[in-house]
């Protein structure tokens, strides 16, 4: 399984699988679904909810109840001790940087949509870690 | 030696994975195209990075985008 970011999960609900990608199945942290959550409700995303509006219903539902065949929700029960471990191994972290870093420890890599939603805190432990990040560049 | 019936379900559930969702219309498919690759990218990182500077739980004082 590839663990991805909200981009690489926008992506491919729409259908536009990164051409450097491998084709595996794809685990979205629930902290970043919470995010994505979050902006689509108007909670805090701000101007990303007007943006959005254009969505149909079934649109909304892509990223609300993600298609099971195209990604999954990851369960956060089981990465909660490590996530916890992490956090306080690398200081700092919320629960976003630390779950999908326990993440990615569970799954091997780390797939990002844009190099800004990596994070410096999270590149350096994911190093340290020997977990692989990768960028789509595609 | 022909394709086995394995192989053939693997192939058609990796076809549907990367068709993306089949119920999103072609304006919902741009319009996350646009929000992912194309002109909207920033307002998308400044969405996201709103709701992890507003919740320490998520954020833990940093953003996904700590530049």
């Amino acid at each position: 399984m590839i663990v991805i970011d909200e981009y690489i999960a926008a992506r491919v609900v729409g259908g536009n699988w990164p051409a450097e990608m491998p084709d595996d199945e794809l685990g979205l942290p629930a902290s970043r679904h919470w995010r994505l959550l979050q902006a689509l409700h108007g909670g805090r995303g701000g101007q990303l909810t007007q943006i959005l509006s254009p969505l149909s219903p079934a649109g909304r539902d892509g990223i609300r109840h993600p298609h099971p065949e195209v990604l999954q929700v990851l369960d956060p029960r089981p990465l909660l001790d490590e996530a916890a471990i992490l956090a306080a191994r690398f200081g700092g972290t919320g629960l976003l940087t630390a779950e999908t870093l326990a993440a990615g420890l569970a799954h091997g890599e780390l797939w990002f949509g844009i190099p800004a939603n990596v994070g410096r805190l999270l590149e350096r432990a994911a190093s340290e870690l020997g977990v692989a990040v990768h960028v789509a560049t595609t | 030696m022909g394709v086995s019936v394995g192989e053939e379900l693997l192939e058609e559930r990796r076809r549907r994975r990367r068709a993306g969702d089949p119920r999103l219309s072609d304006a919902d498919r741009e319009l996350l195209r646009r929000l992912t690759t194309g002109d909207l990218v920033d307002e998308f990182q400044a969405a996201l990075d709103a709701v992890s500077a507003a919740d320490p739980l998520i954020g833990g004082g940093e953003t996904g985008n700590d530049e």
